[in-house]
């Protein structure tokens, strides 16, 4: 009986004006984006291979321990995701690759002392110099979370008001069937319609970015799309359900159409933004880049400071009645010639290196650098707890679910730029180890990591030094993504039961 | 007889349940966001004033002349929540030197604390008329003419001796009057929550303005309801007609405005004008480099600029070259006695080199401007122009115009930005500054900013404002008389 039903309203609906524009506006879109995608993906791959090329036979050209620990590993990229056409993720938001701070260098007593590296994690803000208006990319999670919500509605909302007003919603209940085998026959009816044409779409789409050679899909990618299509079934079902639920409510179609159409206006459109602005109440402040420079510049000065008076007391004692920069200006005022014969006696003593001073450099370059990421850190993870926040508030709708799913299964967006900072942390202690590890190899070495005197002088295989990569890789994705899955599920089946409840105890 | 038809179209709106739930949401939906909204001002106003404060001790801070760091700080537009256009977006600091020009491309988000925000995207109020008072325009219109023709009524209306003209004109004046009501009544739930708070202070001018967006939403409304009329008349059948409306709506408004960007192919060679226009500034300052070679060599210094071989013991400085600008700064804190015969050389060194940075940049300015009128404002504007195919966008452009946060309104900024950096010169000039010893020496009492001009940004007057929204408004007007003719025609014979 239930495959009745389902063909019944399969037979309705592909006959009817509706299905044909679903299915040319679903087309038009899915081609929109593969024309975009081949226009724009070969340049993003072919610049990021040629960034990660030079990156590496410069790293490879470092042949001194010392060069090493200064400059560091170099610029650090994101691999582009293949599947970025179905999720753009915000990528123009989203640094590109990370590299290493700018240095410093300082001279005076103690002599010259230059800075190593440290990681920095740069912003991009490309809308503060974009003049264009805003546009949305027009990706999969655009036609999903617009049209794949806004379809069902206009499939579902004369569905029972409909029949009941025609009366053939009684006709129908008068055979043996019972309420929630027509409503589930209803249901899947209707799915299956909408589905169709995406399904099209979708088929339209693939094709033609097969055609391109830069995106190479693998089998696991195509793992993905599959359960990217489920994501996008399941939330059309959502839409249907809440469909069919109001549809049974109300005695008109027309009253049930425009009450769909407001929730779906509050809960698609304008939900996800007025949500994001208004996390932004309750979210911990983070410095602007001003303020932090100054944190960053008193935390910086207790640490050089402190070396400056550890070093003068070194020097001091290694010559006693050493003349401090004040008596050399009174000096200067009645005798310059005595004050400069001084002032070069003084630069010799700065400049004389013992095994002391140089522990001492090492210090204050090791404290800098454990400074300046500590703080940098502080400042992203801040960030980074700012828009998770964010993140859980906008999830009250339903088609942010959808979107932060769909990212996290084409690996883009932030989920997989907080990955990518993950594999760069763990590639970064990596290489500090391998200096370390290398320098301690060498027995000639004072093991004083970050001077050029303190450290190993032998070269490196540049073979040895490691490299990075970045990888996608897709059991944390999926980690990720569980939670919006598990709370479509739930959206789904309370949608569902919803209406279930709803059709049984309406009158006909 | 007209007045007895638009009073029982008027009813028959007014008792309907559509007409309530538009009433209900767009009011939940425009306190729910402004009451957001103006939070998100005050946070903004917030971090202007923040910054504001920081670039004016930054100013303080500078001991010589040549030491000035000096930015200026773009205000948050308080019609910003009607309509945001590019006033969040843009960055909002630009630096005042003697040696460049600011142009609209060099503003930056200092002020931002967390970029990563820009992943949520932005909303305002214009949006909620755009998107819900439009669906509401065509939920109003597709059965119109449709639905009296399905269910027999227009045949008895006709059979009244009525002109048909006028059964269509009561119909859109009924429709209008209820789109209007939800506006209205939002308009005065927004304009007492503003006078609720105080951070926002509206003046006369702004009130004109507001004026202004809500003209502009009633013929935006009024386009969308003529073309749901349009539809109901040639199609007759409500199912039909309803389907068209509802599809043809997410077109126009959801698709198309996001669509159009990539149906722009890009400008040629963006990357060769760029290329050009860097070598052109570079042309510029190796000009400056070579008079400053000349300089040099007639003088008695030696050694590197701008520090020379002087016996100075004590001095901090910065130099970069960056972006076509070269730039420097230095305070010397105790120049020796041996050096002073040479200050009045150096001080005309650094009065030279003013000159010729000044020149330099105006000179660069002019390429500048031309690189960025052929790239990105281009773009923009060719972008813009496409979008306005669809009268959503024609909406929202014609609403920034009001408020002032279009390109434009941005445009207006970085003038008063440029027109500062002149009066800053002037201040210079007046003080005499760059041939003066307080130019790169404190040694002898460092500079005393107190008159230092303050920068004003006065928003244009309303006039302004007016002409940069009337093509958009004109346009709308025409094609709400196309629509009106169009229908009119199809409506006169029809076969009832």
């Amino acid at each position: 009986m239930i495959w009745h039903i389902i063909k019944r309203e399969l037979f309705d609906h592909i006959n009817s004006l509706r299905f044909i524009l679903t299915v040319v506006i679903l087309s038009a879109l899915m081609i929109t984006n593969a024309v975009v995608h081949l226009r724009t993906h070969p340049r993003r791959v072919r610049t990021y291979s040629e960034n990660v090329t030079n990156a590496i036979s410069e790293l490879k050209s470092r042949t001194a321990l010392y060069t090493l620990a200064r400059r560091g590993p170099g610029n650090l990229y994101k691999r582009p995701s293949s599947l970025s056409f179905i999720a753009d993720g915000g990528d123009a938001y989203l640094p590109k690759n990370i590299s290493n701070g700018e240095s410093w260098s300082t001279s005076g007593q103690g002599g010259e002392v230059k800075s190593n590296w440290w990681l920095n994690y740069g912003t991009v803000n490309p809308d503060a110099t974009d003049l264009r208006p805003y546009a949305t990319k027009i990706d999969w999670v655009f036609i999903i979370t617009y049209l794949l919500s806004f379809i069902p509605l206009i499939f579902t909302f004369d569905a029972l008001s409909g029949e009941r007003e025609q009366g053939t919603l009684r006709l129908c209940l008068a055979n043996p069937i019972s309420r929630p085998i027509l409503l589930i026959g209803k249901f899947l009816g209707t799915l299956i319609t909408v589905l169709i044409p995406f399904v099209f779409a979708v088929l339209l789409n693939l094709a033609l970015i097969s055609v391109d050679s830069w995106t190479q899909l693998s089998t696991a990618d195509w793992g993905r799309l599959g359960v990217i299509l489920l994501i996008a079934a399941s939330y059309t079902s959502i839409f249907i359900g809440l469909g069919l639920m109001v549809s049974a409510g109300t005695r008109e179609p027309r009253v049930s159409l425009v009450v769909l159409l407001l929730i779906w206006v509050a809960t698609v459109i304008f939900m996800p933004s007025t949500l994001g602005t208004l996390s932004t109440k309750w979210m911990p402040p983070v410095q602007t880049m001003d303020q932090f420079r100054d944190a960053r510049k008193a935390a910086l000065k207790q640490i050089t400071d402190d070396y400056g008076a550890r070093m003068r007391a070194v020097k001091e004692k290694k010559n006693p009645n050493l003349p401090s920069l004040s008596e050399l200006q009174k000096l200067y005022e009645t005798s310059p010639e005595a004050a400069m014969a001084e002032a070069e006696k003084l630069r010799g003593v700065w400049e004389t290196e013992g095994d002391e001073e140089l522990a001492l450099k090492a210090e204050l370059i090791k404290g800098d650098i454990e400074i300046r990421e500590r703080l940098n850190r502080e400042r992203l993870d801040a960030q980074v707890a700012q828009v998770q926040r964010a993140r859980t508030v906008t999830r009250l709708s339903p088609a942010a679910i959808v979107q932060y799913a769909l990212e996290s299964m084409a690996g883009t967006g932030f989920n997989r730029h907080l990955q990518y900072l993950e594999h760069l942390h763990q590639h970064t202690k990596q290489f500090r180890q391998f200096i370390v590890e290398t320098d301690r190899a060498d027995i000639q070495s004072l093991h004083l990591i970050g001077i050029p005197k303190g450290m190993s002088q032998k070269p490196v295989a540049s073979e040895a030094i490691p490299k990075f990569e970045d990888k996608i890789t897709f059991s944390n994705t999926f980690n990720t993504a569980t939670v919006d899955l598990l709370l479509l599920v739930l959206l789904l089946g309370i949608f569902i039961s919803g209406a279930l409840l709803v059709f049984v105890r309406s009158e006909v | 007889m007209l007045r007895t038809l638009i009073r029982q179209e008027l009813l028959s709106h007014l008792m309907s349940a559509r007409f309530f739930a538009a009433v209900v949401i767009t009011l939940l939906l425009i306190v729910a966001n402004a009451v957001v909204l103006l939070e998100d001002y005050e946070r903004r106003l917030m971090k202007y004033s923040q910054q504001e404060n920081a670039h004016r001790e930054k100013a303080q801070e500078a001991k010589t002349y040549s030491m000035l760091k000096l930015f200026v700080e773009r205000p948050p537009n308080p019609l910003s929540l009607f309509s945001a256009g590019l006033d969040k977006r843009l960055g909002t600091t630009f630096e005042i030197y003697y040696g460049s020009v600011p142009m609209i491309s060099d503003a930056s988000a200092r002020s931002l604390d967390n970029a990563f925000l820009n992943l949520f995207s932005k909303i305002d109020l214009v949006l909620i008329f755009q998107v819900v008072l439009s669906l509401m325009a065509l939920l109003f219109a597709y059965d119109a003419i449709a639905g009296d023709w399905e269910s027999g009524t227009l045949r008895m209306v006709i059979s009244h001796p009525v002109r048909r003209g006028s059964i269509l004109f009561a119909k859109y004046i009924a429709a209008m009057v209820c789109l209007l009501i939800p506006v209205l009544m939002s308009l005065l739930m927004v304009l007492i929550l503003l006078s609720a708070t105080s951070s926002i202070q509206l003046h006369g001018e702004d009130f004109v303005r507001i004026g202004g967006i809500v003209l502009t939403t009633s013929i935006y409304l009024s386009v969308f309801y003529l073309i749901g009329l349009l539809i109901s008349a040639t199609t007759r059948r409500t199912a039909t007609s309803l389907m068209l409306c509802m599809f043809l709506w997410v077109v126009l408004v959801l698709v198309y405005p996001n669509w159009s960007r990539f149906t722009l192919t890009p400008i040629g060679n963006t990357r060769a004008v760029s290329a050009s226009a860097y070598q052109q500034a570079e042309q510029i300052w190796k000009e400056v480099d070579r008079e400053e070679r000349v300089f040099l060599a007639n003088s008695p210094l030696e050694g590197e600029p701008p520090k020379f071989n002087l016996d100075v013991s004590s001095s901090n400085s910065f130099s970069s070259g960056r972006h076509f600008i070269k730039r420097y700064g230095i305070n010397m804190k105790l120049l020796g006695k041996n050096s002073e015969p040479l200050v009045p050389h150096v001080q005309k060194y650094h009065a030279t080199m003013g000159a010729l940075y000044i020149r330099a940049a105006e000179q660069s300015a002019l390429v500048r401007k031309q690189t960025l009128d052929s790239t990105s404002l281009r773009e923009a504007i060719r972008h813009e122009r496409l979008m306005k195919l669809s009268p959503a966008s024609l909406y929202t452009f014609a609403t920034a115009a009001w408020a002032g946060t279009d390109l434009e309104g941005m445009f207006d900024f970085v003038q008063a930005v440029q027109s500062y950096r002149r009066t800053v010169i002037d201040y210079f000039h007046d003080k005499d500054a760059f041939g003066s010893r307080q130019w790169f020496a404190s040694d002898k009492g460092a500079v005393d900013w107190w008159d230092l001009p303050q920068f004003r940004f006065k928003q244009t007057d309303v006039w302004e404002n007016v002409t940069r929204a009337l093509p958009g408004l004109l346009l709308l007007l025409l094609i709400n008389l196309a629509l009106f003719t169009v229908t009119f025609l199809f409506f006169i014979k029809i076969e009832v």
